[in-house]
């Protein structure tokens, strides 16, 4: 491919990568192309009538033309970049990278813009002064579950003059983790046969038999924040928790190999991530069965993540 | 107050009144030529886009700006008649830029707006190429390219001050390059092609007639005519005349030239019946633009004149270019001191400088009748003195004689005997012709002023002269006779600024007389001001391709020399030693940090990019070296994590780093 060997396209790189000269490219923009006619101009009129002050000023804007190709450049090389942080994201959200810049130099970098290489124009703008960092997050769309990983990025800038464009590439080692998205209507919770070591009772929403005050030592998960937002706290407000009953809780078991093999693999590992969900929600432990994966019955945010990850890489190559 | 008012404005406001005072300070110096009302009309238009600008109002819309700017572009066809040209085209894009400032929506428009207050600077230039011009330009490159960077800027700005230093920056770095390729940059001699008849609009200088008043128009104007370098020994004061054109058709009021451009094989003839004797002046001369195609040579020369431009001789050794080249031009020549021309007339070719009109000056005529008998009895030489020792007696040299009637000559020489050099030359010429013997006026320039500083003489419009050249017989051919010097001497030996009368000794004249003397500081003041303008005028205004090629070849020639071979390689070297010192020497900690990742390399523990040092030690623990070796290393590791990444450690941490570091050899 052309383009990987002109621009020296790289696969990503790991840790800090730094910007050298080599790696910078320049081209004038569509008013460097003008000023160059303006100069010609400036030569042929200063030629025709003979003007002496006309060649200094020509050949002076000129040379100020070239300085500003260096300065150009020089704004982009020698940064080091640096990727962030990436939280998962369900399908169908902004994956967002969080991208960081470093200026070593003691010249501020005034006007880089920022973008995915295969998006066009460059979005964000930052100014990364002398011997300081800034960081930004560049977002963009997510379709299927899996690893996403961050496309090419274009550093663009065309400080100081705007006559010349100098722009770089980099492929930053930085991927996300996109869980499937949750079906939208699901079925609710499926309840299994199997019993709970208690013994009797079956999960349902007729459980949740009202509020009432908060006591030490109630699960986070059971507040009642929508009661609790309403209650002024001026009114005697005070924290409240949701009260269940019977306390009989027959085990929540997900499995893939229990929803029908007629649907479509990703509706199926959508529904499953609906109900990881909506145990969560409802703080109903739960088990979940991905293939030859199997997570015990637990619940919170760590059992929640494992599980959606599961399901986003089920199918996929191991992360 | 500046900085508070910058505090109160917006960033959007701040960089638009920038650009504003960028476009002004173009503008500003066309205001001396464009027409007024067009001055008025970009002066009102810059306030109108201010006051929106301070008050964030909308720019006009576009229905209002086209009538407006179409009324403009009326105004100058109206006041030039055309569109075209050199002057209507400056106001047209004057207005231009004036109103593209009230239409600026997109950034596009911007470098529009900044590219074109860059060409309105050049066309400054046909008017003005002073070198304050030039230091005018400088400032306004900086404030435009101030300008055009802060529109870069996305989000912090720095303040003015650090924009205007960036802006000079780049300025400075550019210029050494801008002076290489003023220097080196391929010239072309223009025009390129034929040039509006305004483009010359210059000072017309001498003219080719001579009525009474048109010399001391001239002597009152301190403007520079030419100036002019000899090559070796210079010819005293009194000698330096220089030769313009000659008028030999009086009409009984104005004297006019007649003389026309000799072919080559009558120059060739003229030639032989020119005896040029003694060691030559050789000199070069730098003319000002001037409207008439006259050169001034010293006297007495041949036709050889050395110049880019073609220039002609005619039959009454003037030389002229054949077409007026409008610019500064040079050329050399070389005068010898002793000659004589034309020795060989025939009295036929001769009865051309004899004609005089009929019907006027019966007194003068009278006394030529007196004179002819003189010339009978005692030679043409009595004629002669007999004039001029009528002029040392009772005349008076004046710049401001009184008005002549129909008889001109009369009334000089009989009833006001107050005169200047036109007077005294075509008085003298017309007794002479009166007499017989074949006379013209010469006119030309008469002195000249040594600078000191560069060793030019500066020829100015104020040493304007008038003198004659009397046919004195086969012995001698043409002979100058000046009788202004019979008059006023001093006229001659010194320049003409010096033989007026004083002025009052108070207020600016005074002033101005004080630069006269030559030792005063103010002198020498005058003496390098001009020097100044002089190389001005030789190396920036008049660098022409010519000029060019021969400082290339003495730049060669120059380079060629061993010392400068020998500056060459120590430049280099200095350059390499300044990049050495400017890459940083690595940090101790993080240099013994890369020494103990290589040690451990070696020993099969290869350190991950994102690998630290505490799991760096946790791998350490599990080689199998010596225990001592082992505690060594991991020593050194908490120590590094410690500098790193801890409070920092106060007891020369470095040191120890380093004996840690060489332990685990």
């Amino acid at each position: 491919m052309a383009d990987r060997w002109l621009f020296q396209l790289k696969d990503a790189e790991p840790g800090e990568v730094q910007l050298v000269m080599r790696r910078v490219f320049i081209l004038p923009t569509r008013p460097g192309l003008a000023f160059v006619g303006l100069l010609l101009v400036m030569l042929v009129g200063s030629v025709n009538y003979n003007l002496g002050l006309g060649f200094v000023l020509t050949f002076f804007t000129g040379s100020c033309a070239i300085v500003d190709m260096v300065m150009t450049a020089r704004n982009l090389s020698m940064l080091h970049l640096a990727p962030g942080r990436a939280q998962p994201v369900f399908a169908g959200d902004e994956a967002q990278f969080e991208l960081h810049i470093r200026n070593s130099t003691p010249r501020s970098r005034y006007g880089i813009w920022l973008g995915f290489k295969d998006e066009g124009e460059p979005r964000q703008a930052v100014d990364v002064l002398a011997g300081s960092s800034a960081a930004l997050v560049l977002s963009r769309p997510t379709r299927e579950r899996g690893w996403l990983a961050a496309p090419r990025v274009r550093l663009f800038t065309r400080f100081p003059l705007g006559l010349f464009g100098a722009w770089s590439y980099w492929q930053p080692d930085l991927r996300v983790l996109v869980y499937p998205q949750p079906e939208i209507g699901a079925p609710p919770l499926p309840t299994t046969g199997a019993a709970s070591e208690d013994g009797i009772g079956t999960v349902g929403l007729d459980n949740f038999s009202g509020i009432r005050n908060y006591q030490p030592g109630d699960p986070m998960r059971h507040l009642a924040w929508r009661q609790i937002a309403r209650l002024h706290p001026d009114d005697g407000g005070q924290l409240v928790s949701k009260n269940f009953e019977g306390g009989a809780v027959a085990d929540l078991l997900l499995d893939l190999a229990n929803l029908p093999p007629l649907l479509d693999i990703e509706i199926r590992l959508a529904r499953l991530a609906a109900w990881v969900l909506e145990a969560e929600r409802r703080a109903l432990p739960y088990a979940l069965t991905v293939g030859h994966r199997h997570f015990e019955l637990s619940l919170g945010e760590t059992h929640c993540g494992n599980c959606l990850r599961a399901l986003a890489l089920y199918g996929k190559e191991a992360p | 107050m500046m900085a508070r008012l910058a505090a109160r404005l917006t960033r959007d406001k701040a960089d638009t009144l920038l650009l504003l005072l960028a476009a002004l300070m173009v503008l500003l110096p066309h205001f001396r030529h464009l027409p007024w009302w067009a001055s008025l009309t970009v002066c009102l238009a810059l306030a109108w886009r201010g006051a929106i600008t301070l008050r964030g109002s909308r720019l006009p819309p576009i229905w209002l700006l086209l009538p407006v700017s179409l009324l403009a572009m009326g105004g100058v066809y109206l006041d030039f008649r055309t569109l075209l040209g050199r002057e209507p085209g400056v106001a047209m894009l004057a207005l231009l830029l004036t109103f593209k400032l009230l239409e600026m929506h997109a950034r596009r428009d911007l470098f529009v707006v900044i590219f074109l207050s860059f060409f309105l600077l050049l066309t400054n230039f046909f008017y003005s190429q002073t070198i304050l011009t030039a230091l005018n330009m400088s400032v306004t490159i900086v404030l435009l390219l101030a300008a055009q960077l802060t529109f870069q800027f996305t989000g912090v700005v720095p303040p003015l001050a650090a924009r205007l230093r960036y802006a000079a920056r780049i300025f400075f770095i550019a210029a050494p390059l801008g002076i290489l390729l003023f220097i080196g940059f391929p010239r072309i001699q223009g025009p390129l092609w034929g040039l509006p008849g305004d483009a010359n609009s210059g000072r017309s200088g001498m003219s080719d007639t001579m009525a009474p008043g048109s010399m001391s128009n001239l002597a009152l104007s301190e403007e520079v005519a030419f100036r002019v370098r000899f090559n070796e020994n210079a010819p005293p004061q009194q000698l330096l005349y220089w030769r313009g054109p000659v008028l030999s058709e009086y009409d009984g009021r104005t004297w006019s030239r007649v003389g026309r451009p000799l072919e080559f094989r009558e120059a060739l003839q003229l030639r032989k019946n020119m005896h040029l004797s003694g060691s030559p002046w050789s000199y070069e001369v730098t003319l000002e633009p001037v409207t008439r195609q006259y050169l001034f040579t010293l006297e007495m020369g041949g036709p050889d004149i050395n110049s880019e431009f073609r220039t002609g001789y005619t039959d009454e050794m003037e030389s002229l270019f054949r077409s007026p080249p409008g610019q500064r031009v040079r050329y050399s020549h070389a005068a010898y001191p002793a000659y004589r021309l034309q020795p060989s007339a025939s009295p036929g070719l001769l009865q051309r400088w004899l004609k005089l009109p009929a019907g006027f000056n019966p007194r003068t005529l009278e006394y030529a009748e007196r004179l002819r008998t003189l010339r009978a009895e005692k030679g043409d030489l009595a004629a002669v003195t007999d004039v001029l020792d009528l002029f040392r007696r009772g005349f008076t040299y004046t710049l401001e004689p009184t008005r002549l009637g129909r008889d001109a000559m009369d009334e000089f020489l009989f009833d006001t005997r107050l005169g200047f050099c036109e007077h005294y030359a075509s008085a003298f010429v017309y007794l002479m012709r009166g007499a017989g013997l074949p006379a013209r006026v010469v006119t030309g320039y008469q002195g000249g002023e040594l600078n000191p500083v560069d060793g030019y003489f500066t020829v100015r419009q104020s040493d304007a002269h008038a003198w004659a050249e009397v046919w004195m017989g086969p012995a001698h051919g043409w002979k100058r006779i000046d009788p202004t010097a019979a008059v006023a001497p001093e006229r001659i030996r010194t320049s003409l600024g010096q033989t007026l009368p004083e002025a009052a000794p108070f207020g600016l004249q005074g002033l101005a007389d004080l630069g006269r003397d030559q030792d005063s500081w103010l002198g020498k003041l005058r003496f390098s001001l001009s020097a100044m303008n002089n190389a001005w005028n030789q190396w920036i205004l008049d660098y022409n391709p010519k000029r060019q090629q021969h400082f290339l070849s003495e730049l060669g020639a120059a380079m060629a020399d061993w010392r400068l071979l020998a500056i060459l390689p120590c430049l280099a070297l200095a350059m390499f030693a300044r990049k050495l010192r400017f890459q940083r020497a690595p940090d101790p900690v993080d240099a013994a940090f890369a020494a103990f990742c290589r040690q451990l390399a070696r020993h099969g523990v290869e350190r991950a990019p994102h690998e630290g040092p505490l799991s760096l030690e946790q791998r350490v623990r599990q080689l199998k070296l010596p225990p001592e070796k082992i505690a060594a290393m991991t020593g050194f590791l908490e120590l590094y994590g410690a500098i790193k990444y801890g409070a920092g450690p106060t007891d020369n941490p470095v040191a120890r780093l380093k004996s840690l570091l060489k332990q685990t050899r």
